[in-house]
Order: structure tokens, then C-alpha cells, then sequence
């Protein structure tokens, strides 16, 4: 698309396909407000990884975090939680959101180079416990920007749910998207969830005509098209290809990594293609990076804070053509045993197998990548037949990832 | 420069013409020599890379670009306007040009994509939070 060169471009990622395998997952207990502070159930999560990977923690010598986005599990909580004091290589390029996809490049070129063998990357979050305390929910991220403090804070143009919520209304008037078909994403969330053993909203499930029924929050979103507010975390552990099959568990390999920005960064207020996102420029990348096509996609997971989100990336990653991302995931598409199967040829495609930031919890997309890891080892709670080739995007607004995963 | 929050800091510099602006009644934006407005305004200017910006007064006209009614406040200091129509509108000038702004003076039910409305100024104050600001809202043009 000529127009899309306009706002944003794809970062220049060296080509690491087949390089790099994720051979241990592991998931902290999601919950609402838990008391556990982020530290502590990223501990449990990497505990769990590597227990997974059958590794000891002195076996570790790379760790992936993101700082700034409050504590967490650390070199520091690394060595306490352990008991260890070795060299760990550490990144601050690891984490959730769309460094879930990115940081396996990271692991890469660490590999590549020999300063690590073994890497964990790990995300937790206790914004259930510290909702109180943050302005706007996790919009204190926004409000402490200036020129957002300052140009749509005073305006109530603030916080997430408002601003998607307004890029949906545009959606609906540019390709007549309905909140039937938002509502069809929030009920495949909620479907996979009921199934899912971890989920937060395991047990409450959800119907298309309850959705309906449900009062708006801020039009055309209902409370159901927006994620929940968490404590949880995850990890997973990855070494180079040639040693992954060593481990106890099939490993999965990393096909493909892209990375996109928009230029407007997250004043999504004037990003020129209001209705899109940066996935324009990243999957792309990564489909030429991994040599696959969408539809060669067996399962997705998705970054999804709101319905809408979700959605555009279906269109933007190119599983369906812009405008018609609503059709893509009427009814029973997006189930991993409801609609037809997109590499059978008929529409739609298993998405957020596990229950997505929607309705398993809002741990940023960590377990998104989880998720895909178990759906193609074959042992996931909601198991698509046969998974070969799996896809997370994530998203922050400012910039988009892909991670193409496959069976080694 | 202390402000509370959700009071906007008319002291900021990269912002301080646009609530001058407003404080005289007037739409005023960030615009190059080149022509081009420069909204957020920027270090530098996307078409020419210019670092010069004037403060010009615009028509305060546009088109609504989007928007949404919120129902239930998520965030605190708004709770006493809820609902409340929030939304872009595209400035007439250089629709390119999005300004966030609350809708008043109308009714929920007659807003509509791409519908044209005009600036409105009024004091912008919030229930417990000292002081108010003259600022810009936006209304139905009929």
C-alpha cells in the first residue's frame, strides 16, 4: 500500500530464521488483585519455565526484561531468588507487549555471538493489586506524556478504552464493521477461556446475545470488548536450534521475527491512517524473514487490549483484506473448533486459543506466546490439530511485532 | 511548573500559543513557514525540517472525525461529567489536523461521522481541582 509508506516503516531485522528454539514455557498463576508483587510471580513463572526446559537456574546465563514498566524480575531477583551469582547477560529488551515477539531476535544475535546460550524472557504484572494507585489505570502511561497531559487528558479524551474506542466508530463508518463482529472476537476470547484451566474468566461464560445485551462503556465498546486488569506473568526459555533437542519437551522454532512503527508514535490522535496499525510494516518482515504465508498460519494470538485492536490485525497482518476483518471473525471463525479451518481453505483462523488479554488475563502478551508454544508442542488446553506454524502480534500503538513460531 | 492534573499547564512553552490562543477566543495552531501545521507541534517540521513555527489563528472549523460517548468515568475527575461526547476533529484547514476535544451543546443522538462543527471556548474547570482555563470545545455547526 502506497499510503501506508506514508506513516511508518519496518525496522531492519538481520534474518535469524531457524536460529533460535523456545524449549521451556512457563505461566505464573493469573489473577485479579493477589497481594503478590510483580517480582514474585515473575519468580514462579521462570521457576516454571525452566522446570519445563528440565534446566537448572545456574544453567541460565541470558535474561530478557523490559524496564520502565515497574519491577521486575530481574538479574538481582534473579541471583536472590536462586541463590546464584553467576554472569548473567541482560537485556532490557525483553518482556511483554511486542518484545514478546522481538526479544527471541535479541536471544539471536546473544547466541551469535557466544554471550549466551541459554536465555529467559520474562513479563509480570500486579496492576490488579496497584490499580488504586495508578491515574487512569494503566493510562498512567499516557497521562504522565505531556503533550497528551496536556491536549486530551483536560478534553476527556483519555484513557486506552477511549481512544479505540473512537478508532472503532471509524472502523465501523470506513468498512461498515458491526459490534456484532466485535462482539464475535470478545465471544471466541470467552469460548477459549471456559477451557482453558488458568484463565481468570474460566467460569463465566459468554454468549453473542449476552454481549448485545450488555450496556455500552464508551460506544461502540462494551466492558467485554476491553481486557481485564491482572496480576500474572510468564517466561520462556530458548537456546540455539542445535541444542533444543536435548531438551525434554519438542522444541519450537523461531521462523521469523518484524518489528513496525508509526511515526505519530502513540499520539494515535494523529496517525494518519487512523483505523491501522503498525503491523502494516512488521508482518511483512516476518513472513519474508520466515518464508510463510499467512495462509499457512495453523493458530494466532494476537495483542488484543480491545476487540478492535485484535481485529485490525487480522487486516493489517493480511489474513484477510483491510475493511474486512469483521466478516473474517463472524461466528464461530475464530474458535479452535468452530469455524472452519483457514488452511482448509474457508474462513477464519484459531485466535487467542488460551483466552487473550480478553478473558485469560491481561499479562501483555507474554502468554500469547505461551500459548502458541504449547498449541504446537500439541499439549494446549484448547489444541488446534495438528499446529505447525504459529503467529503472535503484538502491539503498543507506537509499534507493532510478529513472531512466526513452528514445529523444529 | 506544577499543574494538577486534569488542568492543562498553560505555561508549558510548546503549548503556551495554543491556550493564549484560546484565552482570546481564538483557534490558534502551529504552523511552518512552509505552510505546512505542525500538530503535535515538534522540534522540527515533517515537510521541511524547519524548527520555526508560528502560533496562526485558524477558521476553528472542521469536521467531526470520530468519537465516542463515555458512559461510566474511567478516570476519576471526569465522574461528574459522565456521559460525556469526547472525539478528533479534523481541522478544515488541514484535515490531516486532529484536535481532541469534548462535544458540548448537543445531544448524543445527532453526532455523526465527518458532520462539520465549529470551536466554542469556555472555562475548563473540574469539581475539587482549584482554577479553571479558558479552552477550546467544539459543537454541531447547524
Amino acid at each position: 500500500m502506497s499510503a501506508a509508506a506514508a506513516w511508518g516503516a519496518a525496522s531492519e531485522l538481520t534474518d535469524v530464521s531457524g536460529e533460535v528454539a523456545i524449549v521451556g514455557v512457563g505461566e505464573a498463576d493469573p489473577s485479579g488483585a493477589s497481594g503478590r508483587s510483580a517480582v514474585e510471580i515473575g519468580a514462579q513463572a521462570v521457576e516454571r519455565a525452566l522446570a519445563d526446559a528440565g534446566l537448572e537456574p545456574r544453567e541460565v546465563d541470558g535474561l530478557l526484561y523490559r524496564s520502565g514498566i515497574g519491577p521486575q524480575f530481574d538479574e538481582h531477583a534473579f541471583h536472590r531468588h536462586f541463590g546464584t551469582d553467576h554472569e548473567l547477560f541482560v537485556s532490557h529488551e525483553g518482556g511483554a507487549m511486542t518484545w514478546a515477539a522481538t526479544a527471541p531476535h535479541v536471544a539471536a544475535q546473544a547466541i551469535r555471538s557466544g554471550k549466551a546460550h541459554v536465555l529467559v524472557n520474562v513479563f509480570s504484572v500486579d496492576w490488579a493489586s496497584r490499580r488504586g494507585q495508578m491515574t487512569g489505570g494503566p493510562g498512567a502511561f499516557h497521562a504522565q506524556e505531556r503533550m497528551k497531559a496536556n491536549l486530551e487528558v483536560p478534553f476527556g479524551w483519555f484513557p486506552q478504552p477511549v481512544y479505540f474506542a473512537t478508532v472503532a466508530r471509524r472502523h465501523a463508518h470506513e468498512y461498515g464493521t458491526t459490534e456484532a463482529q466485535l462482539g464475535a472476537i470478545a465471544v471466541a476470547a470467552r469460548r477459549h477461556a471456559n477451557t482453558h484451566p488458568t484463565a481468570v474468566m474460566r467460569d463465566k461464560p459468554l454468549t453473542l446475545e449476552q454481549y448485545l445485551a450488555r450496556p455500552m462503556l464508551v460506544d461502540p465498546l462494551r466492558v467485554e470488548d476491553c481486557c481485564l486488569i491482572s496480576d500474572g506473568g510468564a517466561a520462556y526459555v530458548m537456546t540455539g536450534l542445535d541444542r533444543a533437542a536435548d531438551r525434554p519437551k519438542p522444541p519450537v522454532q523461531v521462523l521469523g521475527v518484524g518489528e513496525g512503527h508509526s511515526d505519530t508514535g502513540t499520539y494515535w490522535s494523529q496517525q494518519a491512517d487512523f483505523t491501522a496499525t503498525p503491523q502494516v510494516f512488521s508482518a511483512p518482515a516476518a513472513w519474508a524473514m520466515a518464508g510463510v504465508t499467512p495462509a499457512d498460519v495453523d493458530v494466532l494470538t494476537l495483542y488484543d487490549p480491545f476487540t478492535i485492536v485484535a481485529l485490525m490485525q487480522l487486516e493489517d497482518m493480511g489474513f484477510c483484506k483491510k475493511g474486512e476483518g469483521g466478516a473474517f471473525a463472524e461466528g464461530r471463525n475464530l474458535w479452535f473448533d468452530g469455524g472452519g479451518l483457514h488452511s482448509r481453505g474457508s474462513s477464519g483462523l484459531p485466535l487467542n486459543t488460551h483466552g487473550g488479554l480478553l478473558s485469560h488475563a491481561y499479562v501483555l502478551g507474554i502468554a500469547h506466546v505461551v500459548e502458541l508454544v504449547r498449541q504446537l508442542r500439541g499439549e494446549a488446553a484448547n489444541q488446534v490439530p495438528d499446529a505447525r506454524v504459529g503467529v503472535y502480534g503484538g502491539y503498543t500503538g507506537a509499534t507493532a511485532s510478529t513472531l512466526v513460531l513452528g514445529r523444529a | 511548573m506544577s499543574h494538577r492534573l486534569p488542568l492543562p499547564d498553560v505555561g508549558w512553552q510548546p503549548l503556551a500559543g495554543f491556550w493564549a490562543g484560546a484565552a482570546a477566543g481564538e483557534l490558534r495552531l502551529p504552523r511552518c513557514s512552509c505552510g505546512a501545521f505542525r500538530w503535535y507541534p515538534r522540534e522540527r517540521c515533517r515537510d521541511c525540517g524547519a524548527a520555526h513555527h508560528e502560533w496562526v489563528r485558524t477558521s476553528g472549523r472542521g469536521t467531526l472525525f470520530s468519537w465516542t460517548v463515555v458512559r461510566r468515568a474511567l478516570y476519576e475527575p471526569f465522574a461528574t461529567f459522565v456521559p460525556y461526547a469526547t472525539g478528533l476533529v479534523a481541522l478544515a484547514e488541514d484535515p490531516s489536523v486532529r484536535i481532541a476535544t469534548r462535544l458540548v451543546d448537543c445531544s448524543f443522538d445527532e453526532l455523526r461521522i465527518d458532520m462539520p462543527v465549529h470551536a466554542v471556548f469556555a472555562p475548563l474547570s473540574f469539581p475539587g481541582i482549584e482554577g479553571s482555563v479558558p479552552a477550546p470545545f467544539f459543537t454541531p455547526t447547524r
